[in-house]
């Protein structure tokens, strides 16, 4: 029922505008992948390869292990819910989703049976008889993902289907969509550029930007090892420091961080979490094995649950996170503060 | 590749079609005009052309006119297109069929009206003369080319304009009334710019037809004119005589000059306005008095321009009508004459209509796909060939198709093939294809990718998906298309006059025309011609209708014609 | 040799009479009857009734062209020709009889004289025939000439008067060919030069030069002009159909017949001579009186029942004033067509202007008599009278060749379009110079 999607040093252009680079990666059979990347990055493109939609200069597309790349879209059997759903104005709610069975010719009662099968599961049995125009945003959401279900794809591919819809039905539909496709059991991929989303649905994600995958990786793998700056940044906000690999220790904004394991020796950086430099009064004594850092509070941001200071410290700016508790009142601008390092917390990275 | 091969078919089958039946025609009349005779090529033609002061003189005749019916056909369309898609004026609907048609009378027919009403012993001027002692020469020489012209050519002004006046949201005349702008000064620095493309599709349009017309001038015996000129070597001095296909040949070339030029025009100039929000267009209300104003408008226009039909509607039921203001006596005998005698003037009409508006649908929604929906090199190509027949004046094509089909011969019946039916409704076709084709385009743009691309991944291959979703949503341009090319098609005389072979095969027009040739066939061809009129109108309206409250139809027409 | 003649001469009859026979064997006609005529609706409508009313197995297709396009359409259709070439302009039958596009046909219908006023009706030839014959005159608009005051013209003479200045019309020849038979009926009644004399001084009253035969009629029975040069039927036929109008033959005209004949290798040659036969029968002779036709039968016995027509053969004055010479006609066909249309049609604003100020000056020069003005407005009188090509020239072969469809490689001294440079460069010139002259003469007149 469900199958694996490849893809394969796939490279893609239009015109002289190269919007994929030489593109891999494996989606497995009944994973929830999500492609994740800011406008432009190629993740729509990439989806849309999948379904047959585009033609790539170089590279393949696998399903299910079988070389998909010549077969047009009506021979795939993936299923795809576009981002303005797509539903023919000149048919019913029925016809609509009847539409890709009577595409494969099955007998009319059947189509008939799997039609209302399908409205039911997305919770509208009784408006089969409607015009797409007559329902709400979130209504016809699910009758683009009705009839693309009731196909029964191979894959499901989600072309950001929420971002039509008011930031609460989104979350709802978020849970609905997360459900449906354990219910099935479908491979299923998602194109977002929500990170949140994209972390709350997806057992796995890809980056792109610009054409090109950064990192493949689970919400968290993406999250604590971050492969490179891009990925650091866009998954959550990250303090940057430039440094370089010398001596079997990092060293750089007034740091110098011991490695247990050195790499090789160069210019390097190193990615810190501001929940993870934590701010402490100029004179508190730091963990053992911490690293301390003396700065000067320059504003902040109460969060709620945090506080978010930005810290100049060894010549940069600095976000770091202090815990908020009642009655507490906040370092403010000009005050002299601690900062605390955990090394087992930052992410070096090369370059 | 596989996947290319049914767009490159359809591409090649149109290209075949447009080759043989457009571009063959008339390169065969470009041929002769640099024919020395003996097979040669020679300029000799074109510089006997440039020298003759007849030849200058036509020319520039032929450019004041369609300069003046540009013009006052501006007058004419700027107030009814702006009173009926920006104002809240009941019966705007109305007011927008009634100013198509114009278009559907055969324009001959609208010059012997004419001559009843304006003439110089018409119904005004009788009645001028008697209550003033004075006449207004209306249609005197190239002033009666003018008038006839501009009253039946301003609709294509008009529905260009309304499509683009419709488009304009609202929030962009509101902003400028907010920022302090109203009145005239409004519509001059805001609403107008923003429908320039419109207004220069439409202006374009009437000033090629005007300037490439035939039937006019000669009804209204003006001969020192473009196309007259042509008409006139050819059919007088024969299809040996090159100077007839000179003129075509720079008629032509001013032709897609002028289309060439307006479309610099309005190159690089950002006209397109944001998407318009739920709430639609809001039209502006009126106060009593400024709607009063608007109607009068309104009113004292559409009695101008339907001045022709009520003049041919008093011919059909007038038994005389002779030096006076109004005929004498009413008879239903005229009627009773055409429908007794010549129904097949009717039925060939609509077959002929029919099926060269169903061959401009079928090409024009075909050429539409292939330029919007495939990456085939040349497929713009295909648009501009199919376009540039706007450019060829009903004459040329015509000549060109005798001197290419007449060699040829049916192999069963030995008729000549340019004398068979169907050829004449390809002609027709190849001439109103531009019309379908604009309107199939526009259609095609409305419709998302992605309702084609949901239909390809459930399983429908590309034709079932153009079957199934893309035509069915192309469905109301379409049949705008289709009522734009028929009701033209059905008035077309020039093309007609020059391949139809026998009466029995005849269309209304030619129908028309040849009773309009003998004095007893005048009432019998006025009855006709509202006949015409009548089916045509209807016709319209009702499609207007059937397509959603007319915006559509107007739109799409006037798509065609951009 | 000559047994060998013998019996190809023997054998050619045996299949003439094999050929003769096959109609013989079916009087049926062929299913189908296709004729190409620039006569009007209301008249071939009725032909082919009465044809398909006598003979039901056959269907008439009529092709409604002009005369010229007509031509052409023959010319163009030699390969699949149609069947008949109906039309008035015996010129017209001429030319395709010279072009080889006709077939000779020996008619079966008795009765019918040799001649119609000065005018035979048949072609010597036998290549066509002329079933009814045709004046030409002058249509006026009774309400019109009576709110204008205007006096009924009679003659060619009374139409070069200035009271009809602006209120006469006239087909092009080059488009009818009926004017051009009117034209052609002056040029040789009156002689090249005085004939052009005759033609520029009337058409310096005109108010239009109509692209379309019908066009002048038209115009007259609706009043946009009052008076209209014309042939007879379109007079008479627009007065049946109860217009205000009238219709008189001036003393210089031709009667000339209305013609039809067989194209050549006409595909129905039975349908089309069963067709000839029923136009010269008495039957089809007395369908000519038919309200929307009125034209003169060329059958003397058709009169019995005529009214309202004039009998050319009891009226012997009628159209015997001219002898008309086709063959100068031929010869001089698209000359004349296209001298008119330079120095006339294209003209006539500029020749117009010239004759009013000419006749303004005239009009002066009654009261006041002055040999001197005289003289300077009878030299304006013959620059805008004049024609810019010389009787000598006219037939002249080599320079009539130009206006000829030229063979390959036959060389002309010049192109058409060169002459018709020079000619209305000329025309314009010397309408140009007759004004001026006609107002110097005028103002001299104190």
């Amino acid at each position: 029922m469900s199958a694996g999607v490849a893809i394969q040093g796939v490279d893609l252009a239009y015109g002289p505008v190269r919007v994929l680079k030489d593109v891999s990666l494996e989606v497995r059979p009944g994973e929830f992948f999500a492609f994740l990347g800011p406008s432009g990055s190629g993740k729509t493109t990439l989806l849309r390869l999948i379904a047959g939609f585009g033609r790539a200069q170089a590279g393949r597309v696998l399903i299910g292990g079988r070389d998909v790349t010549q077969v047009p879209p009506w021979r795939r059997n993936v299923g795809m819910v576009f981002q303005n759903y797509a539903l023919w104005p000149h048919m019913s709610v029925r016809r609509n989703v009847a539409f890709g069975l009577e595409e494969r010719r099955l007998p009319r009662a059947e189509v008939a049976r799997r039609v209302e099968a399908a409205l039911a599961l997305v919770g509208l049995a009784d408006y089969g008889g409607r015009r797409p125009s007559q329902l709400s945003g979130g209504q016809q959401q699910r009758v683009a993902l009705a009839r693309t279900i009731v196909v029964e794809p191979e894959v499901l591919l989600l072309d950001e289907p929420l971002s039509n819809l008011d930031a609460k039905l989104r979350v709802q539909m978020r849970g609905e969509l997360r459900d449906l496709q354990r219910k099935l059991g479908t491979t299923a991929i998602y194109v977002t550029h929500d990170q949140e989303e994209a972390n709350t649905i997806a057992d796995r994600i890809a980056v792109l930007d610009q054409g090109v995958i950064q990192q493949v990786g689970t919400p968290i793998e993406l999250y604590d090892r971050p492969a490179n700056r891009f990925v650091a940044h866009f998954l959550g906000t990250a303090n940057l420091i430039e440094g370089e690999v010398r001596g079997g220790a990092f060293q750089g904004g007034g740091i110098r961080l011991p490695l247990p394991s050195p790499p090789r020796e160069g210019p390097a950086s190193l990615v810190l979490r501001p929940q993870h430099l934590a701010v402490l009064p100029r004179e508190a004594p730091v963990p053992p094995g911490a690293v301390r850092l003396e700065g000067t509070v320059r504003g902040r941001e109460f969060l709620g649950s945090a506080v978010r200071y930005s810290v100049e410290a060894g010549g940069q700016l600095l976000l770091a996170d202090g815990p908020h508790r009642r009655g507490e009142t906040p370092a403010g601008p000009g005050e002299a503060v601690a900062l605390c390092l955990q090394p087992d917390q930052a992410v070096l990275l090369a370059g | 590749m596989r996947r290319n091969t049914g767009s490159a078919l359809a591409a090649l089958g149109i290209a075949a079609f447009l080759l043989l039946f457009l571009a063959v025609p008339v390169l065969q009349v470009v041929r002769v005009a640099f024919s020395d005779g003996r097979g040669g090529f020679t300029l000799v033609n074109f510089q006997d052309f440039f020298r003759t002061a007849l030849f200058a003189e036509s020319f520039w005749n032929s450019l004041y006119v369609a300069l003046m019916s540009m013009l006052l056909a501006t007058a004419i369309s700027v107030p009814l297109a702006y009173f009926t898609t920006r104002l809240e004026l009941g019966g705007a609907i109305l007011i927008q069929s009634l100013g198509v048609i114009p278009l559907i009378i055969p324009p001959f027919v609208g010059a012997v009206a004419m001559q009843l009403v304006f003439g110089r012993s018409g119904s005004v001027n009788l009645l001028l003369e008697s209550w003033l002692g004075v006449t207004v020469p209306f249609m005197e020489g190239l002033n009666g080319v003018i008038f006839v012209e501009t009253l039946h050519y301003f609709p294509f002004l008009l529905m260009n304009l309304s499509a683009s006046l419709a488009n304009i949201d609202s929030s962009m005349e509101e902003s400028a009334q907010n920022l302090g702008a109203s009145g005239l000064r409004l519509f001059r620095r805001i609403v107008f710019p923003l429908a320039m493309p419109g207004y220069v599709a439409g202006a374009l349009l009437v000033f090629t037809k005007v300037f490439d017309e035939l039937g006019t001038p000669l009804l209204l015996n003006v001969t020192k004119m473009m196309g007259p000129q042509a008409y006139l070597r050819i059919t007088t001095i024969g299809v040996e005589d090159p100077m007839g296909y000179v003129l075509s040949v720079i008629m032509v070339a001013f032709s897609l000059l002028a289309m060439g030029l307006a479309g610099l025009a309005l190159r690089g100039k950002e006209y397109a306005t944001v998407q318009k929000g739920a709430g639609g267009l809001a039209k502006r209300a009126l106060r009593p008095w400024e709607k009063a104003g608007c109607y009068a408008v309104v009113a004292l226009l559409l009695a101008l321009v339907l001045s022709p039909h009520l003049g041919i509607l008093l011919l059909s039921f007038g038994r005389v009508w002779s030096f006076s203001v109004l005929p004498e006596g009413a008879t239903l005998a005229h009627y009773a004459e055409v429908f007794r005698e010549t129904p097949q003037f009717m039925t060939n009409t609509l077959l002929y209509s029919t099926l060269a508006a169903g061959i401009d649908v079928a090409v024009g929604t075909a050429i539409a796909y292939l330029i919007l929906r495939t990456r085939l090199p040349g497929r713009h190509l295909l648009d501009y060939v199919a376009m540039s027949s706007l450019a060829i004046p009903g004459v040329v094509l015509g000549i060109g198709y005798l001197r290419t089909f007449h060699g040829l011969t049916l192999p069963w019946t030995g008729q000549p093939l340019a004398t068979f039916w169907p050829v004449l409704v390809v002609a027709l076709s190849v001439r109103r294809l531009p019309y379908a084709l604009r309107a199939c385009v526009a259609a095609l743009q409305q419709v998302h990718p992605s309702f084609e691309e949901a239909a390809e991944n459930l399983g429908a291959h590309k034709l079932r998906t153009v079957a199934r979703i893309t035509v069915p949503l192309m469905s109301g341009g379409i049949l705008a298309g289709f009522v734009a090319s028929f009701v033209t098609a059905a008035v077309e005389l020039s093309t007609t006059l020059m391949l139809v072979s026998t009466d029995a095969n005849a269309p209304l027009s030619y129908g028309i025309y040849v009773y309009m040739q003998s004095a007893a066939g005048r009432g019998p061809g006025a009855a006709l011609g509202i006949v015409a009129v009548a089916l045509m109108a209807a016709g319209a309206y009702f499609s207007n209708r059937f397509i959603g409250q007319g915006k559509l139809g107007v739109g799409a027409a006037g798509g065609a014609a951009a | 040799m000559r047994p060998l003649r013998l019996m190809l001469r023997a054998a050619a009859l045996a299949a003439a009479l094999a050929l003769a026979s096959a109609p013989a064997r079916a009087a049926e006609l062929e299913p189908k009857l296709v004729i190409v005529t620039s006569f009007p609706k209301d008249l071939y409508n009725v032909y082919a009734k009465a044809f398909e009313t006598k003979y039901p197995g056959t269907k008439v297709e009529v092709l409604n062209k002009g005369t010229s396009a007509g031509i052409a359409y023959v010319r163009e259709t030699a390969a699949s020709p149609a069947d008949l070439f109906w039309a008035s302009a015996p010129d017209a039958f001429e030319v395709l009889k010279g072009a080889g596009l006709l077939q000779k046909y020996q008619e079966k219908a008795r009765g019918i004289p040799a001649k119609i006023g000065a005018y035979p009706i048949n072609d010597p030839d036998g290549f066509y025939k002329g079933f009814a014959a045709s004046g030409y005159g002058i249509m006026w608009n009774t309400r019109y000439l009576k709110a204008k005051n205007l006096p009924d013209p009679r003659e060619w003479d009374d139409l070069k008067k200035p009271v009809y200045h602006g209120h006469v019309s006239i087909s092009a020849p080059s488009r009818s060919g009926t004017t051009h038979l009117t034209i052609e009926t002056i040029l040789q009644g009156e002689g090249w030069e005085k004939g052009w004399r005759t033609i520029l001084e009337m058409a310096g009253n005109f108010a239009t030069v109509t692209e379309r035969s019908f066009g002048v009629p038209e115009g007259v029975n609706n009043g946009q002009f009052g008076i209209g040069i014309v042939i007879d039927f379109f007079g008479f036929s627009s007065k049946a159909s109860g217009f205000p109008v009238e219709f008189a033959y001036p003393k210089v005209t031709t009667l000339v017949p209305a013609n039809i004949g067989m194209i050549k290798n006409a595909k129905n040659p039975r349908a089309a001579a069963a067709f000839i036969e029923l136009l010269l029968s008495p039957q089809g002779q007395a369908l000519l009186l038919d309200k929307k036709i009125q034209r003169l039968p060329v059958l003397p016995s058709a009169y019995e029942k005529a009214k309202g027509l004039p009998n050319p053969f009891k009226d012997l004055s009628m159209g015997a004033a001219v002898k008309f010479d086709t063959g100068v006609s031929k010869s001089r066909y698209l000359v004349v067509n296209t001298m008119f249309d330079q120095i006339i049609t294209f003209r006539l604003k500029e020749l117009t202007a010239a004759w009013k100020t000419i006749q303004a000056a005239e009009a002066k020069l009654k009261g006041k008599p002055s040999a001197q003005a005289a003289g300077i407005l009878e030299q304006a009188k013959k620059l805008a009278g004049t024609p810019p090509v010389s009787a000598r020239q006219a037939g002249d072969k080599q320079f009539l060749g130009i206006f000829r469809p030229k063979k390959k490689g036959q060389e002309v001294p010049k192109r058409q379009a060169e002459v018709e440079k020079e000619w209305d460069a000329f025309a314009k010139r010397n309408y140009a110079e007759a004004q001026k002259l006609a107002a110097q003469a005028a103002s001299m007149i104190k």
